[in-house]
């Protein structure tokens, strides 16, 4: 007995739980998301750029590290795993479209800028993945905002708000494609995926429900208030069309959930999770940009330092209840407790919200009705001189099976048709017939325009519903000069294309030729 | 009732090493060392020289002062020395050191049969005081002082704590065993203490035999009641045995007894029972060698002063082919790692649990940064935030460390560094911070006098 014995102080035992453990747990349960995302894109597009796009950015958030640490000495900390999270976690919220450059540009800003200089794992003060998207976003706009088959399906639509598409019986279809991952927007876009592998965090106890449950409930709470006090009503569908959409979920169970920028107490993460979802809820309704939940999550990211200064338990000895306890103090039940006055404003919040509903849901056609006349005098400049619209059974099939996607296979660029209708004068003959037009190719995109179309295929005029081209150039696309020499024509040869502004141009031209290509292979093809 | 605590953690267990080892009377051969300081407060007074002859039962050093007490020699033979020899903490301590003759004469005083007398109050005490019994859980802290509150009357519980929370430990279990009878005796004779208060014997559910020995034992009594706890540690502890039977949380600058309660081992109930019973003092007491280094684990009752040495071989010694990597006096929770295996067992030592591998070595080679993922803040039995914690001393904030986590209230469970994926010491840190604030405040009270 005269070896050497170790020395030290208790305990003498450790858990088997680790870091890279835990590390490891969290790359599991974002595979699924990964895997979905994949083969959605290669079944969509035969293309495996999701593929390329995890690895390389896996990769190069790991190399990024690996050097750093050679560079400045350090132990070699890559295969803790915290460096393949935060690439998993970039790449799986860009879109599958995106330059393979882009996520290799992205993993090392987060890892050498936002994780390394700050110090390494535990010390970034925002979430590298979530810094290095946005990082992306405002530096490589084009490259990162090239989504397959959005429209109000993906990111951007629904943070408008066009009620429109989700009155039209299609919505739940809708959302349940975005739950299932198969509906476009980015590669970790299955929220069936995110949720299960979310929860299985949480069961593990690797994620706080604190956070988790705090920003969904947040969120949903005010758009569900919003919609209410807006007068639409108990609007479920909304929200699970909001919540399936723009990261929610990511952010939720993923991102909020970061162990080193989230608060450390119960309270602090209830309150840091409410923030998340307050802000990306507010966000949605104000703003427009389709990233708001990124944003509302690194604006949280930013208190947490205070939350954690601040918002600090006493040990349970300290706490009140423990002390009247101790002092033999006997309390009231808990409702005796709440005060009278809480408990009558609570019914009369609860009624008030019954009666609201009663009243959305009998006014619910009558409001449908009032929009959908809105939009029709809309398509009324484009066609003037219809009385009424129609829904065409071919182009509606037509719609319904490219799901909102690309039409015309990429022939017009990214252009998506996503209305189309039948225009009856006041004798009830076809007058023409009017689209709504996407395209996604023009320089500061969305473009979007309404067409109509007389029964000869004649253009009779087109209108801008949304262009954001630049002032002075692309912009001039809705004068007279551009615009008017599309009336008349039955093919779009004879438009001279602005000059300084052809990308612009040829936006618009891919839109209008879609337009027309759909009347002919569609709409004529189907009536006869 | 609950039947646990908040927070906690579950490490390996480890005790089907030991836990169907009988307990073994066993007698050392060699010399025997008695620490004066084995308790809590100031250390004995030696009352022997060396030439001295000395029998089992006798008293070699007297309590000094009221927060003390009494040490007993376990052996006969002639003292060899009074002199400092390292003890189980590392330290070099005053002891003394007897020659043992391997006789093991009794001094004669003890009784062969029980003689149950009818004692008052004080001569209960003093019964106590005089066999030199301490808490046995592991503190040690001296128990005439805890069983003389201020008001007796407020006393609402007398915990005797069998939940025997750390890992690898079984004595208790086999003492609960073999003396439930003598057990319930003493909280017989401790009750009269506290008129006011009811007996609860607290064991952890994984020990089905030794509940059920205990409660055939309190069949009948009114006054005491088994009561069967969730297994987690640290339920062992005092705090976490009031949480779950008083219900009560109070502060570290408060005693059980503060909020109505009296925990003591149920190795200290049954020493209590021997003073009272056979006036036997307190020389030997139930204690586990195991580990899995050690050939055939074992539950002895051992003498105060056997050498770590001497027991280990008593256990089979060291297995063939196997090295002893860590040897930690107590369990791996909250147990002492010792250099060497010459020190002697004191009073409160309950187990000598031989490691063929140092997980802390091992863990200190995953060490990672803090993650903050929190895990120390849910598995704390008392609510506080190690993970603020240490960032407060990392940052050297110990007035935020104080004040404003109350990072004086670690009871140094081991729980945080035991949960911690990135394995950082944060009991130990803990540890150190305490006592540098303690000597910093004692710093601060001597020059402003």
């Amino acid at each position: 007995m005269n070896q050497r014995l170790n020395l030290s102080a208790g305990p003498h035992v450790r858990d088997r739980w680790t870091t890279p453990f835990i590390m490891m747990i969290v790359l599991i349960a974002l595979t699924p998301a990964a895997v979905i995302g994949v083969v959605v894109h290669w079944v969509k597009f035969q293309s495996l750029n999701a593929l390329w796009i995890i690895l390389a950015s896996v990769g190069s958030a790991m190399l990024t590290e690996l050097l750093f640490c050679l560079a400045t000495r350090r132990k070699i900390t890559i295969w803790d795993g915290s460096a393949a999270v935060t690439g998993l976690l970039l790449a799986l919220c860009l879109s599958p479209q995106t330059p393979v450059v882009l996520p290799i540009v992205g993993s090392v800003f987060a890892i050498l800028v936002v994780k390394c200089c700050f110090g390494g794992l535990g010390k970034n003060f925002i979430n590298p993945a979530l810094a290095a998207r946005c990082f992306l976003l405002l530096s490589f706009s084009n490259g990162m905002t090239n989504y397959p088959g959005v429209n109000e399906l993906g990111v951007d639509a629904l943070s408008s708000a066009t009620p429109v598409a989700m009155l039209k019986a299609g919505s739940m279809v809708n959302v349940t494609k975005m739950f299932l991952g198969t509906a476009g927007g980015v590669i970790g876009s299955s929220i069936l995926a995110l949720l299960v592998g979310g929860l299985v965090l949480w069961g593990l106890d690797v994620i706080h429900g604190e956070i988790c449950f705090s920003v969904v409930g947040g969120f949903s709470l005010c758009l569900l208030l919003y919609r209410l006090f807006g007068g639409h009503g108990f609007d479920i569908g909304y929200v699970a069309a909001q919540l399936c959409s723009g990261g929610v979920i990511m952010g939720a169970f993923f991102m909020a959930t970061d162990y080193t920028t989230s608060p450390v107490s119960r309270l602090g993460q209830f309150v840091y999770g409410c923030l998340i979802g307050v802000l990306g809820a507010l966000f949605r309704i104000l703003g427009k940009s389709a990233d708001s939940f990124s944003y509302s999550i690194i604006i949280a990211n930013l208190f947490t330092p205070l939350i954690d200064l601040y918002i600090v338990p006493k040990p349970y000895a300290y706490r009140k209840s423990a002390i009247e306890k101790a002092a033999g103090v006997v309390k009231p039940p808990l409702l005796k407790r709440i005060p009278k006055p809480v408990i009558a404003l609570t019914i009369i919040a609860a009624l008030a919200g019954v009666a609201l509903s009663g009243v959305y849901s009998m006014t619910k056609d009558p409001i449908a009705a009032a929009e959908l006349a809105k939009k029709r005098e809309s398509f009324k400049v484009v066609c003037e001189n219809a009385a009424d619209f129609k829904d065409v059974d071919a182009a509606q099939k037509a719609l319904d099976a490219l799901e909102g996607g690309t039409y015309g296979g990429g022939k017009f660029g990214t252009t998506v048709i996503e209305e189309v209708y039948e225009a009856v004068d006041a004798n009830g003959n076809t007058a023409g017939y009017v689209f709504s037009i996407t395209n996604r190719n023009a320089y500061n995109p969305p473009l979007k325009l309404a067409l109509g179309v007389d029964p000869d295929g004649k253009i009779l005029k087109i209108a801008f519903i949304e262009l954001n081209e630049t002032p002075g150039k692309g912009s001039k696309a809705d004068e007279p000069a551009f615009k008017d020499q599309f009336v008349g024509q039955t093919d779009t040869s004879a438009v001279d294309t602005m000059s300084g502004a052809t990308v612009t141009s040829k936006a618009v031209l891919n839109a209008v030729n879609a337009g027309l290509d759909f009347f002919h292979n569609v709409i004529m093809e189907g009536g006869k | 009732m609950r039947d646990t605590f908040r927070g906690g953690v579950h490490p390996n267990e480890r005790k089907e090493l030991s836990r169907k080892a009988a307990l073994r009377v066993f007698d050392a051969k060699g010399e025997m060392v008695f620490p004066l300081a084995q308790h809590i407060g100031k250390p004995a007074r030696a009352i022997v020289k060396k030439g001295d002859p000395v029998l089992v039962g006798q008293r070699i050093a007297e309590a000094d002062g009221f927060v003390s007490a009494n040490v007993i020699c376990s052996c006969s033979g002639t003292v060899k020395a009074v002199e400092k020899r390292r003890t189980i903490s590392g330290a070099m301590q005053e002891c003394v050191v007897v020659d043992n003759d391997g006789k093991y004469t009794e001094t004669g005083d003890i009784y062969d049969q029980p003689m149950r007398v009818d004692l008052t109050r004080e001569e209960i005490l003093a019964a106590v005081k005089d066999a030199g019994i301490i808490g046995l859980g592991g503190a040690g802290f001296p128990t005439h002082v805890k069983l003389a509150p201020k008001d007796p009357l407020a006393i609402r519980y007398l915990i005797a704590n069998g939940a025997e929370c750390e890992p690898y430990i079984t004595c208790n279990d086999q003492l609960m065993r073999g003396y439930a009878n003598e057990i319930v005796e003493g909280m017989e004779i401790v009750l009269t203490l506290f008129p006011a208060a009811e007996g609860v014997i607290a064991i952890e559910n994984n020990k089905p035999e030794a509940i059920a020995a205990m409660q055939k034992a309190a069949a009948g009594h009114k006054r005491i009641r088994v009561l069967g706890l969730r297994t987690k540690y640290p339920q062992g502890g005092e705090r976490s045995l009031i949480k779950v039977i008083a219900g009560v949380d109070y502060p570290i600058t408060k005693l059980p007894a503060d909020v109505g309660c009296i925990v003591d081992n149920v190795g200290t109930i049954y020493a209590i029972q021997r003073a009272v019973v056979y006036h036997e003092p307190l020389f030997r007491h139930v204690m586990t060698v195991t580990g899995e280094a050690v050939k055939e684990p074992s539950n002895f009752i051992a003498r105060d002063g056997t050498s770590f040495a001497e027991l280990i071989e008593a256990a089979g010694g060291i297995k063939d082919g196997v090295e002893a990597k860590k040897i930690i006096s107590g369990g791996p929770m909250m147990g002492i790692a010792v250099s060497t295996t010459e020190v002697p067992i004191t009073k409160t030592t309950n187990a000598i649990t031989v490691l063929a591998s140092d997980p802390v070595e091992a863990a200190d080679k995953k060490m990672t940064a803090c993650l903050h993922c929190g895990r120390c803040t849910t598995v704390c039995p008392n609510g506080l935030m190690p993970q603020m914690m240490a960032d407060a001393v990392a940052a050297g904030d110990f007035e935020r460390y104080e004040n404003k986590l109350y990072g004086l209230d670690c009871i140094s469970c081991g729980s945080c560094t035991y949960i911690c994926p990135a394995k950082r010491p944060l009991t130990q840190t803990f540890k150190q911070t305490k006592a540098e604030i303690m000597a910093r405040k004692r710093a601060a009270q001597g020059g402003k006098k």
